[in-house]
Formats: C-alpha cells, sequence, structure tokens
C-alpha cells in the first residue's frame, strides 16, 4: 500500500489479537445479537471481503471505519441481508439470516440505506407509516400499535410538524430523518445505518449522530458505516477498522484509533489528542514536510 | 433538539392510517372514471344506425324489445361495451404494474413491445397454423416470446427503462411485420377479421370474449392487488423493500408475469390497442397523486379511456366507424413523443 503501511503492521496486528477475544460478547454478557460467520463478499468476480469474522455485543453503538473501497458498505448490505454472501453466514440471534422468514427479521432488524428513493408524491407520514409493513398482516392492514409506533418514530426524529409535508420539498437533513423514522417505526432493536451522514453539512450531521446516540441509549443496538474518523470515535462504543476487506482491529475508540492505526489503516500520517468536548480520540492529520520539533 | 424529550405522545382519537386523504382521492378517481365509462357505456347501447331510447334500452335488458333490438343490443352493443372496458381494465392494470417494476412510464406494454407481440402471437394461432393452439393462447405465447427477447435484449433485464424502449421498438417492429405477413396470406375473410390485430378493434365482439377477458380479470386483479403494497415497497430501492421484508426480485417477477398475462388477454379480445396501457397509469396519477403503483385507480382508468376512444372511434366521422387503435394511437403518441423527449434530455443532461 503506502510506506507507511510497512513500518507499522507489526505493532498494530499485535494489539488487535488482545482486543477482538475481550469483545466476543457485550459488556453485559449477553450473547451477540448480529455475529458475521466467515463471510466471504464478492460482486460478481471481484472479492471484496474474504473470511471475516465478526461479533456486534449486544446493547453497542458499533461503527465500522476503513478507507474508501474497504469492504465496509458491502459488509452492512451483507448483514441487513441486501447482499447474498458468497461462503459464510449472518447470525441474527444465533440462527442463520437467510434461514429466517424475510418479514420475521424485518421486526428485528431495520436499515437505513445509504440512498433510499423516495416514491413521488409520497408524504412524511405516509412514508414513516411503511416501516410498519413487517408488522402487518393483509387482512388487518392498520392498528393502534402502528400508529403508536409511528407516533414515536416522528417524534423522536422531530419531524412531527412535517407529516403532511411531501418527502421531495424538504432539505437533505429534514429527509435523513424522516427515512431514520421510518426504520425507527419497524420498532426493531438492531438497527443498521449505511453512512448515514455522507451527504449532510456539519450541523445536520452532528444532528443526526446525536440522535443515533440517543436512540443507542435507549437501548438499541446500532451498527453504523461511518467516513468520518471523529464522528465515529466520538459516538462509537465499539469501533471496527477495515482495511481490504479484513477486521485490522476492533474494541472501544480509546483503543482502536491510534496514530499507529490510522497510519496503517488509511496511510495517513497523523496525531491523536484527546477531543476537548468528550475526552474520546480527535484525529488531527499532519501536514507532510519536515516535522515539528516537539511532539 | 430540545423540545425532543417531552413532546406528547400521539393523542387518543379515531387511528386513520396515514394518507388517507390521498386514499379517498383515489377511490374518488377510480369511482369517478368507472362513471365515466358507464356513460359511454350508455351512449355505445343507444346510439348507431339503429336509434334506441334509455328506455327502449331499459326494456331489452329487462327481457322485453322487438328482436332487432334484442339483437344490436344483446349479441353486438353490450358486448362491444362490456369487452371495452374489460380489456381497458386488464390493460390499465397491466401497464402500471410494468410501470412500477421499471420505475418508468416508458416501460410500458405497448412501448416494450409486449402488446405487438401477443398480436403476433394470436395472428400465428389464428392464421398461420390455424388450430393450432387457440388464439388467446397464442397471443400468449407472443407476449411471452416479446418480453423475454426485450429482457434478455436489453442486457440489463429491467434496470434500464430507456434501452427497454429502444429493443421494444425493434421487437414491437418484428412482431407487427409478422402480423403483416400473416394477413397477406390470409384469405381475404380471415384478414378482414384479423386486420383488427394490427391495430386494435372492438367491431363485432361476442360474449365468448366477454367471458375470455372477464375470467383474466376476476383471477388476476386480486393477485395484482394483494402485489400492490410490496411494489410499493420495491419502488423505495431494493435495499430499503428488503430491509421491511420484501424479496425485490420475487415481487418484479410476479408483476412482470402478472403484466404479460393480463396483456395478453386483452389482446387476445381487442388486438393491440395502442397506448391505453401507457396513458391509463399516468393519468390516474395525475389525478390521485398519490404514491405507489395505484393499480386499482389505473384499471378504472383504463376502462374509461377505451370504452370513450371506442365511441369517439365509432362516431367522429359519421357513416366511417374506424377501429379504436387509430383514436389511441394518435392521443397516445403524442403522449409517448413527450416522454421520450423528456426521458431524453434527462439521460443526456
Amino acid at each position: 500500500m503506502t510506506r507507511w503501511t510497512g513500518a507499522t503492521n507489526g505493532t498494530t496486528r499485535g494489539a488487535t489479537t488482545g482486543t477482538t477475544t475481550g469483545t466476543a460478547t457485550g459488556p453485559a454478557g449477553r450473547a451477540a445479537p448480529l455475529v458475521a460467520e466467515r463471510l466471504t463478499l464478492a460482486y460478481d468476480d471481484r472479492v471484496v471481503v474474504h473470511d471475516l469474522t465478526l461479533e456486534v455485543p449486544a446493547g453497542s453503538f458499533t461503527v465500522v471505519i476503513g478507507p474508501n473501497g474497504c469492504g465496509k458498505s458491502t459488509l452492512l448490505r451483507a448483514l441487513a441481508r441486501t447482499l447474498r454472501p458468497r461462503d459464510g453466514h449472518v447470525l441474527l440471534h444465533g440462527r442463520p439470516i437467510a434461514e429466517q422468514r424475510p418479514k420475521e427479521v424485518a421486526r428485528r432488524l431495520a436499515l437505513l440505506p445509504q440512498s433510499p428513493v423516495t416514491p413521488e408524491a409520497i408524504t412524511v407520514a405516509d412514508l414513516v407509516a411503511r416501516g410498519r409493513y413487517p408488522h402487518q398482516r393483509v387482512l388487518r392492514p392498520w392498528s393502534t400499535a402502528d400508529a403508536a409506533a409511528v407516533g414515536a418514530a416522528m417524534a423522536a426524529t422531530e419531524v412531527a410538524d412535517l407529516a403532511e409535508r411531501p418527502v421531495a420539498e424538504l432539505s437533505g437533513g429534514q429527509r435523513q430523518r424522516v427515512w431514520l423514522a421510518m426504520a425507527l417505526a419497524q420498532e426493531t432493536d438492531l438497527l443498521l445505518l449505511d453512512e448515514p451522514t455522507t451527504y449532510l453539512d456539519i450541523a445536520h450531521a452532528v444532528e443526526v449522530m446525536e440522535l443515533l446516540a440517543r436512540l443507542h441509549e435507549e437501548g438499541r443496538t446500532l451498527v453504523a458505516v461511518l467516513h468520518d474518523l471523529n464522528q465515529a470515535a466520538r459516538y462509537a462504543t465499539h469501533l471496527v477498522a477495515l482495511r481490504d476487506g479484513r477486521v485490522v482491529a476492533q474494541g472501544p475508540p480509546a483503543e482502536v484509533v491510534t496514530e499507529a492505526l490510522v497510519e496503517d489503516v488509511f496511510g495517513l500520517p497523523c496525531r491523536v489528542v484527546p477531543d476537548p468536548e468528550t475526552g474520546t480520540p480527535l484525529v488531527v492529520p499532519r501536514r507532510p514536510g519536515p516535522r515539528p520539533a516537539a511532539v | 433538539m430540545s423540545a425532543l424529550a417531552t413532546r406528547p405522545a400521539p393523542a387518543d382519537g379515531p387511528v386513520r392510517r396515514p394518507g388517507h386523504a390521498t386514499r379517498r382521492r383515489s377511490v374518488a378517481v377510480g369511482v369517478g372514471a368507472l362513471l365515466v365509462a358507464t356513460a359511454a357505456g350508455l351512449a355505445a347501447l343507444t346510439l348507431g344506425r339503429l336509434g334506441l331510447a334509455l328506455p327502449e334500452v331499459a326494456q331489452v335488458l329487462g327481457g322485453g324489445g322487438t328482436r332487432i333490438q334484442r339483437f344490436v343490443v344483446l349479441s353486438d352493443r353490450l358486448p362491444r361495451v362490456a369487452v371495452g372496458a374489460l380489456a381497458g381494465l386488464a390493460l390499465g392494470v397491466a401497464g402500471a404494474l410494468l410501470q412500477s417494476v421499471t420505475r418508468n412510464p416508458l416501460g410500458s406494454p405497448d412501448v416494450i413491445g409486449l402488446g405487438s407481440g401477443a398480436a403476433a402471437g394470436a395472428a400465428a394461432a389464428g392464421l398461420v397454423w390455424p388450430g393450432a393452439v387457440p388464439v388467446p393462447v397464442g397471443a400468449l405465447i407472443g407476449a411471452g416470446i416479446a418480453i423475454t427477447a426485450v429482457f434478455l435484449g436489453s442486457g440489463r433485464g429491467f434496470a434500464s427503462p430507456f434501452r427497454m424502449v429502444v429493443v421494444g421498438i425493434a421487437v414491437g417492429a418484428m412482431a407487427l411485420a409478422f402480423v403483416e405477413t400473416a394477413l397477406a396470406r390470409a384469405t381475404r375473410e380471415d384478414a378482414l377479421e384479423v386486420a383488427a390485430w394490427i391495430y386494435g378493434s372492438l367491431a363485432a365482439r361476442g360474449w365468448d370474449d366477454v367471458l375470455l377477458v372477464g375470467a383474466a380479470v376476476v383471477l388476476l386483479l386480486p393477485a395484482a392487488l394483494a402485489l400492490s403494497r410490496p411494489l410499493g415497497l420495491v419502488e423505495m430501492g431494493d435495499e430499503s423493500a428488503t430491509a421491511l421484508g420484501v424479496p425485490p426480485a420475487h415481487v418484479r417477477t410476479a408483476g412482470v408475469v402478472l403484466a404479460v398475462l393480463l396483456t395478453a388477454a386483452a389482446v387476445a379480445v381487442c388486438g393491440p390497442v395502442a397506448f391505453v396501457a401507457l396513458t391509463a397509469p399516468q393519468v390516474a396519477r395525475r389525478l390521485t397523486r398519490a404514491a405507489g403503483p395505484g393499480l386499482a385507480a389505473a384499471g378504472c382508468t383504463g376502462a374509461a379511456l377505451l370504452v370513450v376512444a371506442d365511441q369517439v372511434a365509432q362516431r367522429a366521422v359519421p357513416g366511417t366507424p374506424y377501429p379504436v387503435g387509430v383514436v389511441t394511437g394518435a392521443l397516445g403518441g403524442a403522449y409517448l413523443a413527450y416522454l421520450l423527449v423528456r426521458e431524453w434530455r434527462r439521460a443526456s443532461a
């Protein structure tokens, strides 16, 4: 890869092994609700993820990071069963996800895709209500439980005031909260998010991340793919670093986000300092050229 | 973000599914379209060479009237109206299904050569190898071959509507060439009857035609309606649909199969009437302003379109009835041109 990789490879790998075994089950000792077992993922002939095993700790806010093309979104798609693995399988609550009924899975696992298609002319309330589909039957299409779930989801994401507005008229940040509300209306305890802040400006991105943090505090297990390392380090409870389709390191952000790892995974020389707001690791890229005297 | 925790839970009261107003509008559009179809149908029963007043028609329908009146109404005009309404409904639903699957108005049975394919199959069964298979089965086989050709020829399945149109034009042209060849070889008597398969016509329809397309509608419409919500979810993208527990590939396949069956049934009784399947769902969508495939409203609108167009075709030039397909072709062709220009701009932008 780059010259930085070779220099730091050994130390990172060593640190990684210890962290991995330590977090096989969640902090409370509960079994991992979502497990990737020896996954090999490929598009046609191009293998993106090879023989990857990963456990999502119960109750965690797990964030997957890594450079472009490392397979993090592909991994998330496999976890959300929108991509069929070439080999290996995904276990949801201990059972292979592919063997479970699609609607049953949808009552336990929700997904916020990276770029969902907004149907023409749909209103906010109507879109959020579609999240209730897995809970409905042909002859009983709408219930008080559905109405309550939709109301709660719109309240949590603060889109209740927009209920009758067409989704197409909303700003990017509002639209993202509406799609999140739809996923919340599914009332699952697992929520997967594929780069939920990518198209948002910094204020809206922070707003969405704060919302996710609150959903996590309320007891949901979240798995997100994020681009922004500092966002990941600030909000994650469990960080997974991916490179070339392999897990390079995982564990609490403070253990994973180190200068050596960022150089190894992203090929970026940097300094890692404590975030003045939260104390979590903050990645500050170095300028190329002569190093400053005092580090 | 601060007001978040204090927002009250939704108040008690009658629980309405969101989109209530939209659904009410959809029902209104459907009912309105059926009223239009009924009015046009009544016009069809009363007008013509043998002019009848409404009370006379009522008498005939009640079992009275003269022999000539009974023949004209019961054996000629009524089956014609019924075939028009049912075939229009089938085409409207088929169009809405395919437009939903392709997420594009251009993905319609008539634009992608499905109707012409069915006509070629019908012509083959009726003229080239008479007696080999019944005409409706021929239409189904033709439609099946056409959709397969489009699916394979576009290279990306149903993912690229614009490619489907280009391939569909070629498939449609070949199918029509086949129909014309079949006509050229046929005896004059046969050819007159089968000429309808080029333009689409409701002339000389009988109760067996009503039975055929009616049975298809009765059997296939419930299946299509059951597919309506999953189709609406698949319109949000494969990932969203999967996350909600809907397998997108299965839903798409089911939608295409139903569209092929409905198109074949309609074409078997009235030929490839142009552009009803293209325009009916679009007209319905403009009126209902609803999200989702809108199958029921599209079906009702299709029924109204075909019955009204048939009246226009018969009465526009007094004494010279035209095949209904000429009228729908002229109107729908203009709309198709508009869609193609819009799509072309979007593609090259």
